[in-house]
């Protein structure tokens, strides 16, 4: 999956938008399906989408994994202008 | 003037919210088949200009887009009084303009404050008292209903940020609490601290038995490849400054942490923001917080190293007692521990499991205290009674170590290690899987080592005689699995010095 194809599903969406929004975020999955008002499961999946697109960075411990947002500036700024795209307002 | 700012903003954001509310068009709407051909208007200041209130009715009045200069002026002059009495009487006041039109201007105020003004002009007709209170009532509501929608958006927009970041130090404090090894724990903390402050560098420094130097204990660096690791001074650099004085130093591009449990035992420091900027007082606070956690996580990995030296001392001072009655029989040489520790991390046992190995690997053979020493050194075939005493070995070593709670998760390796793969072996004759991975390790190496040193129940081995007898044998007395990672761990040039000095001294 491609950042482009990302920004067509909806969950993807949130989940970046939610990170963009919040940069100094850490956070598990109940954790950020609770911010996105979206299901658990669906989001772990996302979120393991993303982290391969190394949107995401995952924190990993036996009892969790804690994910937060990537570090690469440049990489920001292409998601800065796709969410713009998506939301001019 | 912070205060004005605030009240600025706020009438902004209010007048914002009511320009697009749909219930106050929906009452413009409904009032204005009263009242036709009226138009509606808006005027976000509680003491406009004449200015401001000449642009706010031109836009709009037909009356003042075609009439004279002196015309506009005299309407706009008289709305002007008329707005500058309802802002002192908040109030609605209707008026009649310079056209003979009439209209009314409502404030739009929440207690005492005045924050504007909406009204209509260009009615033909004066509005009836009746219409214009079911007016104020229902515009009354409207303000409200926005009013609030406007605080709820407030309070979500304050809450919210920092239910996020309350989420964030959870968050943390679970990732760092999930693991006793330090060597794992202070790097994950040094990462974390970098993920959250969005720095480039952070390094972690624990102080000296003395009190007086900071030993750099994990650094993290996102620019280069390999980390710095200096040692500070107390009282030197923000490091030092840090855990001298007790509190954070924070610079335009450095923070320094101290880390304080009853007394300050060491220091985080963040370098250099990704986005230039400085460190903030909220970086300051979410850091000092991340620390709290982090101390609480390092007291605890460092509580379980000195349990684990102390539980490694008691095995090994156990072993040496074990050993007066036959030297080298119960002190494991360093590379058969090397050896076995080896295979358990190739085959992945986790670090649980593999220090139960290592205890294990220590004291497998304790039970053989019971046997007297004349039939463990007997150069000659067993008898069968014999035999069944030493069969009774690995039994015996559990009895002896089960009184020690930290040894419970070694009883298994130690009860099964002289099961074969093939079910021959004692005290079972369990086979395959059966057998837990621990023991089927323990019983090659302990097999190899036996090989390979001095017995006086068999001629002595040299490494490739072992090597070969063990290919031999796998499948029926060893795991062919172990046998496999064995050979491989053998083959590395470290553990074959390693042996090879220890058996032959060069």
């Amino acid at each position: 999956m491609d950042i482009k194809n990302l920004f067509r599903s909806n969950i993807h969406l949130k989940i970046i938008k939610f990170f963009h929004e919040n940069q100094n975020s850490i956070d598990t999955p109940r954790g950020i399906a609770t911010w996105i008002g979206e299901d658990r499961s669906t989001v772990k999946d996302a979120l393991e989408d993303l982290v391969d697109l190394k949107i995401l960075i995952a924190h990993r411990a036996t009892s969790t994994t804690g994910y937060s947002y990537t570090r690469d500036n440049k990489l920001i700024s292409k998601i800065e202008k796709f969410l713009k795209k998506t939301n001019p307002a | 003037m912070i205060e004005e700012t605030k009240d600025n903003t706020y009438q902004k954001e209010l007048f914002d919210r009511l320009k697009k509310s749909v219930s106050l068009k929906k009452e413009e709407e409904c009032f204005g088949c009263f009242i036709k051909p009226a138009f509606w208007w808006l005027i976000d200041k509680p003491n406009p200009k004449f200015s401001e209130v000449e642009s706010a009715m031109s836009a709009s009045c037909p009356y003042l887009k075609k009439g004279s200069g002196g015309e506009r002026k005299g309407c706009v002059k008289s709305l002007f009084e008329v707005i500058r009495k309802c802002s002192r009487d908040k109030k609605l006041v209707r008026f009649e303009c310079e056209a003979n039109l009439h209209g009314f201007v409502y404030p739009i105020v929440q207690g005492d404050t005045l924050y504007g003004f909406m009204g209509t002009c260009y009615t033909k007709k004066d509005v009836s008292p009746q219409i214009l209170d079911i007016f104020s009532a229902f515009t009354d509501t409207i303000v409200r209903e926005v009013q609030k929608e406007l605080e709820l958006s407030k309070l979500y927009e304050t809450i919210r940020p920092r239910a996020i970041a309350l989420s964030t130090v959870h968050t943390v404090h679970r990732l760092i609490s999930s693991t006793l090894d330090l060597n794992e724990l202070l790097p994950r903390i040094a990462r974390l601290s970098l993920q959250i402050l969005r720095a480039s560098r952070c390094s972690i420094k624990l102080i000296d038995s003395k009190r007086k130097i900071l030993l750099p204990k994990a650094t993290v660096d996102l620019r280069q490849k390999k980390a710095r690791l200096k040692k500070v001074k107390v009282g030197r650099w923000a490091p030092g400054k840090a855990v001298k004085f007790g509190r954070p130093i924070r610079g335009h591009d450095y923070l320094a942490t101290p880390l304080i449990d009853e007394d300050v035992i060491g220091v985080i420091t963040l370098y250099d923001k990704i986005d230039k900027k400085p460190f903030t007082s909220f970086d300051q606070e979410i850091m000092t917080t991340l620390a709290e956690q982090a101390v609480i996580a390092i007291k605890n990995a460092q509580l379980y190293k000195e349990q684990e030296k102390l539980t490694m001392g008691s095995i090994k001072s156990l072993a040496k007692v074990l050993d007066t009655r036959a030297p080298g029989a119960y002190v494991p040489r360093a590379s058969f521990l090397k050896i076995t520790l080896s295979i358990g991390q190739e085959m992945k046992m986790d670090s649980n499991d593999l220090k139960s190995l290592e205890y294990a690997a220590i004291l497998h053979d304790a039970g053989e205290v019971l046997i007297p020493y004349e039939v463990l050194t007997k150069p000659t075939k067993l008898t069968g009674e014999e035999y069944r005493m030493v069969k009774e070995h690995p039994m015996a070593g559990v009895e002896i170590v089960k009184h020690m709670k930290a040894l419970k998760t070694a009883t298994p390796i130690i009860l099964y290690h002289h099961e074969n793969y093939d079910g021959s072996g004692y005290p079972k004759g369990l086979k395959k899987d059966q057998i837990p991975l621990g023991a089927r390790i323990m019983a090659l190496v302990s097999a190899f080592e036996a090989m390979i040193t001095k017995r006086a129940y068999r001629v002595m081995m040299t490494i490739d005689e072992a090597i070969d007898e063990v290919k031999k044998n796998a499948g029926t007395q060893f795991d062919p699995e172990v046998t496999e990672i064995f050979l491989k761990v053998l083959k590395r040039k470290e553990i074959r010095v390693m042996l090879e000095k220890e058996l032959y001294g060069h």
